[in-house]
């Protein structure tokens, strides 16, 4: 935003973004688009864009005169592919919520926005169309930060709906911060699932010709027409080229990197496919094969949000626990250290958690245990302390990522009676426990 | 060489874009080292870029020309030199002040004003160079000048930008690039279109070099600067060659690409009122089956095809003259081997020598259909490659009529020529940079830079005191080697003849013997001349330990002691005279033919 007295000056000269003007300057004549001024640096800069494409801020000083030349000359919008339907072809339904793979440049305004139609970023990747009969669902562009419990049984319901209404696959686009709770979220509350649904994003945006966006949309929508898979699963890079993607199963998924196009990895587990630059597709271990006359999928949505994910470490206070249940919270995941510890006989006496699990479970409410190791698997009698945990009514949860028991246990509270949800807890449902712990040296 | 009338006559305009890596520890975005030797490869990412709708929706004509290319690039990513962020995985950290400075202190020797605000750029780059298919580039000077010759000539933009990275190979669709030269940091300089002549532009580009390494802006070694120069002619387009690999011969380049647009000219002129248009591409392999000529053959043995295409209206016109020894024919040509195919066979060629005879041609024209006045053009590969060659192919002979087309050009540096790269970028291709936050310039710091600035009399000045020898001054202040000349000397006492005269001629000749002496380490080298002015080792022995090329201080060591290159003097050397007396007398010449490295040639005369 401009300062108020720079905002004053160019309504004057009624210069609004994106018009022509001219900068006359003790400096000199400067002339091309104003821009809007960025969120930092100096309110009381002008931006302007000159004819060879290049910003330039030049300082506001009362010698200055602006000058409008012209307008605004039309509103940008980006070419948008326009959709050809091939019956002959797999018919998969993209649905379209929103993240980084949906953010474009404005190139007057400068800022990033998202797409609001998904047919501005099909445009750069017209393939698709000679390998789906595709449908299109925009249900929401936003970031997946802001994603709630509401938006996933939203998502949820328009997969069970395109699925029933004769979609063969699906393909999710969505932002990557989030995915692998939306992933572990439709992993539970897609019930009796008989197609592939790969959820996919990027980590660079669609604007750059180096985005991942359009190598991950193509094999999401290999795998999503191409295999037997009756499961929700990541599809995103396998490595840092653009040579090879992964299908990692929704409830072994983990965002690893803040910044790399290969992020996703899947964690107590191997992928289940890759997928190549040929489109090929290669499984890697086992997954829940489609299975004719399974009927209908059916979206369980209930979620109970009144679950918290609370993170142990030395010094951490265990009154937290007291405060969610003055909150009437009905379930705690707790992500304790190593093989599932919380701090039990602190030296500081104040600081031992058991007391206050004790007191939680009494009252109701479900406490799961799982690791900030994020690889391996819980415990609960290797050590005294475990034991002690276990007594005071924890549950330790297997292999399970603490975020996918998050899920879990929200998905659980949702839609069964605490004492069902709190038998569930370490049962698999959905391929996040595995019973086997294989060895596998590159991913860890 | 022709005088600056002719070029006024022709309506002759050029301007510079001069390229200088700066002399900075760190990348211009990231902390990996600018300095360019190669370190460790540790990996290798693939990747393939798109091209993307820029600004106002539009893709650039050059973006949409690489991306028909479908090329797969390879990275090679190199320990100390390389990280996430030059391989387009992580965001750009803040901008490295370091170059900003050294930027700002050429915007003042260049006398320009510089923004309030630095407002960081993306530059839409799709040939792979950069992985992240952008190079960020800021503006920083504008509206300034430079005397060349007692011309002015303007500098109307002047930017601080990433370096892209550098080309290893390549082999049919696959490009393989270094990163560890993506990022350094580098100034442009946009001359103004007032250069006048070849040898004008020749002389500004000159200029500018040694402005900005008098200033210590530069980063030394080969390829550290780049000169892209724009041309136009009276009736054509602009034009911009690229890769000018020496400035020696940047004026004989630009006259032939001048004489290649008049040309282009001519002919668009005698096409006025033709009607030049491509025929639909037709397989033509099955008329080649009793061809003797081992490329046809070898192209239909793999599954190959040949394909051909008639252009109506250019007949006679592709086997023009263009350059010595290049058609237009080879414009065309130039154009199709952009989609993979090693060239293309026309009808303006003896074409009997690809085995195809009398008989065969008047079959091809009648598939073709060709008349009287048309042309054809045949292509020979994969049949998709030779398509996509067709199409360039034809997209060129079809701007025949349109005389000089808007390119990128690169130097042919065997021929002195030019060739075609891809088309000439459009204004679609520049966005923020919205990783990056904008950068406050306040005038006082600017103005704190420009009290630093070294000028060309200044240096003079104080060379001829040191070194009262006109001719050796100007060969030192116009070589690259002028700043290590000022550390050293400054730093090691060493005298300025010595240093002088190693830098200049010694490097020469060893340069000659087909070593290196230029990518010797600033502090190994001042330790060289250290040892020297402490009377270590002689004027004579500085050439062979350089030529060693140590990488150490004790590498010095220790090869003056493995090479006996020591120096002898004071009583040393009175006994070794003695030793050599006989009947009193002593041999110079036979002391020097043993000990000549050892030796200082004044002392012994001293002695003896």
């Amino acid at each position: 935003m401009y300062s108020e007295r720079i905002s004053l000056i160019l309504s004057k000269a009624q210069a609004k973004e994106g018009d022509r003007i001219r900068l006359e300057t003790e400096r000199g004549t400067f002339e091309g688009i104003l821009m809007p001024r960025p969120d930092t640096g100096n309110s009381n800069v002008i931006v302007i864009k000159r004819d060879d494409g290049y910003n330039v801020g030049v300082e506001f000083s009362d010698k200055c005169i602006v000058k409008k030349l012209g307008s605004r000359s039309g509103e940008f919008s980006f070419p948008k592919y326009e959709a050809r339907g091939n019956r002959s072809l797999p018919g998969i339904s993209m649905i379209y919520t929103g993240g980084t793979i949906g953010s474009k440049v404005d190139y007057v305004t400068g800022g990033v926005y998202m797409l609001t139609k998904p047919e501005e970023l099909l445009y750069e990747v017209p393939e698709i169309y000679e390998m789906a009969d595709l449908r299109i669902r925009n249900l929401m562009s936003i970031a997946s930060e802001d994603m709630t419990y509401k938006e996933w049984a939203s998502i949820a319901e328009t997969v069970a709906s395109e699925l029933n209404d004769g979609s063969s696959g699906i393909v999710i686009t969505h932002g990557t911060d989030t995915m692998h709770y939306t992933a572990a979220a439709l992993s539970f509350m897609l019930k009796d699932l008989n197609a592939t649904v790969a959820i996919t994003g990027a980590q660079r945006s669609s604007d750059r010709g180096s985005s991942d966006a359009f190598v991950n949309l193509v094999r999401s929508f290999q795998v999503a027409a191409g295999s037997d898979i009756a499961e929700v699963g990541i599809c995103m890079h396998a490595g840092s080229s653009d040579g090879k993607n992964y299908f990692i199963r929704g409830t072994k998924a983990r965002k690893m990197h803040t910044s790399r196009r290969d992020a996703f990895k899947p964690v107590n587990s191997t992928p289940i496919c890759t997928i190549d630059e040929g489109g090929k597709l290669e499984y890697i271990s086992e997954y829940r094969h489609k299975e004719h006359g399974r009927g209908k999928v059916k979206a369980v949505t209930g979620f109970e949000p009144k679950v918290a994910l609370i993170k142990t470490h030395p010094n951490s206070d265990p009154g937290i626990i007291e405060y969610y249940m003055g909150k009437g919270y009905r379930g705690i995941i707790l992500e304790g250290t190593g093989l599932g510890h919380v701090p039990s006989s602190p030296s500081i006496k104040d600081l031992s958690w058991l007391s206050n699990v004790k007191r939680a479970v009494d009252a109701g409410i479900v406490v799961g245990v799982t690791s900030q190791c994020i690889y391996g698997r819980v415990n609960d009698k290797v050590y005294r302390n475990l034991r002690l945990l276990k007594e005071a009514g924890g549950i330790h949860c297997e292999d399970m990522m603490p975020e996918v028991a998050y899920v879990k246990l929200g998905f659980l509270l949702g839609n069964y009676k605490s004492e069902e949800a709190r038998k569930m807890l370490a049962v698999n449902i959905a391929g996040e426990i595995t019973e086997r712990s294989v060895a596998d040296f590159d991913l860890v | 060489m022709r005088d600056a009338e002719y070029y006024k006559s022709i309506g002759f305009r050029c301007g510079l874009e001069i390229h200088q890596r700066l002399d900075t520890k760190e990348k211009l975005f990231c902390s990996c080292s600018a300095g360019i030797a190669k370190d460790k490869e540790i990996g290798r990412v693939e990747r393939f870029q798109r091209a993307v709708a820029g600004e106002l929706g539009l893709v650039d004509p050059s973006t949409k020309f690489e991306g028909m290319r479908h090329r797969k690039f390879v990275y090679k990513v190199y320990e100390m030199s390389s990280c996430l962020v030059d391989m387009d995985e992580e965001p750009p950290h803040n901008l490295n002040r370091e170059a900003l400075a050294l930027g700002l202190k050429a915007c003042a020797v260049l006398k320009a004003g510089v923004p309030d605000e630095v407002e960081v750029m993306r530059k839409v780059v799709v040939d792979g160079s950069d992985p992240s298919a952008f190079q960020r580039s800021m503006m920083i000077g504008f509206n300034g000048e430079l005397e060349v010759d007692g011309k002015r000539i303007a500098i109307p933009s002047i930017f601080l930008e990433e370096e892209s990275s550098s080309i290893e190979g390549r082999m049919d669709n696959v490009v393989v690039y270094g990163l560890e030269r993506i990022g350094v940091p580098l100034v442009e300089i946009d001359t103004g279109p007032d250069i006048r002549s070849p040898q004008e532009a020749k002389n500004t580009a000159m200029r500018i070099g040694l402005l900005l390494r008098l200033n210590g802006c530069a980063q030394r070694g080969i390829g550290s600067i780049r000169q892209d120069v724009n041309i136009s002619v009276r009736g054509g387009k602009r034009v911009e060659i690229k890769g000018f690999q020496s400035l020696e011969t940047m004026d004989i380049v630009i006259e032939n690409e001048v004489d290649r647009q008049i040309k282009l000219m001519e002919i668009a002129n005698e096409l006025k009122g033709v009607d030049i248009k491509g025929g639909s591409i037709v397989d033509l392999s099955n008329e080649f089956s009793g061809v003797g000529n081992g490329m046809i053959n070898e192209v239909l043995g793999k599954g190959g095809r040949v394909m051909g295409v008639r252009i109506s209206g250019l007949g006679g016109f592709l086997g023009r003259e263009i350059n010595e020894g290049r058609r237009l024919g080879s414009e065309v040509s130039d154009y199709a081997k952009m989609a993979g195919v090693n060239g293309i066979m026309h009808s303006d060629e003896d074409l009997s020598r690809y085995g195809i005879d009398a008989a065969i041609q008047t079959s091809i024209k009648k598939r073709l259909e060709v008349k009287e006045g048309d042309a054809f053009v045949m292509v020979a590969g994969e049949e998709k490659t030779a398509r996509n060659a067709l199409t360039l192919a034809i997209g060129r002979a079809e701007m025949a009529k349109e005389g000089v087309v808007p390119e990128t050009r690169n130097v042919d540096s065997k021929k002195d020529i030019t060739r075609f790269m891809r088309p000439l970028p459009g204004g679609s291709r520049m966005y923020p940079e919205t990783d990056a936050v904008p950068i406050g310039v306040e005038g006082r710091y600017y103005a704190e830079i420009g009290k630093g600035i070294v000028w060309e009399d200044q240096v003079r000045e104080r060379l001829i005191a040191e070194l009262n020898n006109v001719q050796l001054v100007e060969q030192l202040i116009w070589s690259r080697e002028l700043q290590r000349y000022f550390r050293i000397t400054e730093r090691t006492g060493a005298d300025t003849r010595v240093v002088a005269d190693v830098l200049l001629e010694k490097f020469r000749e060893l340069s000659r013997q087909g070593i290196d002496p230029y990518s010797i380490d600033d502090a190994v080298l001042e330790d060289i001349f250290r040892r020297f002015a402490s009377g270590k080792i002689t004027k004579k022995a500085i050439k062979e330990v350089v030529k060693a090329m140590p990488k150490s201080a004790k590498d010095v060591d220790e090869i003056i002691k493995k090479g006996n290159l020591e120096r002898i003097s004071g009583e040393k050397l009175r006994r070794l005279i003695s030793e050599f007396a006989k009947d009193g007398e002593v041999s110079r010449s036979e002391i020097m033919s043993r000990y000549g490295f050892n030796i200082e040639g004044e002392e012994l005369n001293s002695i003896i």
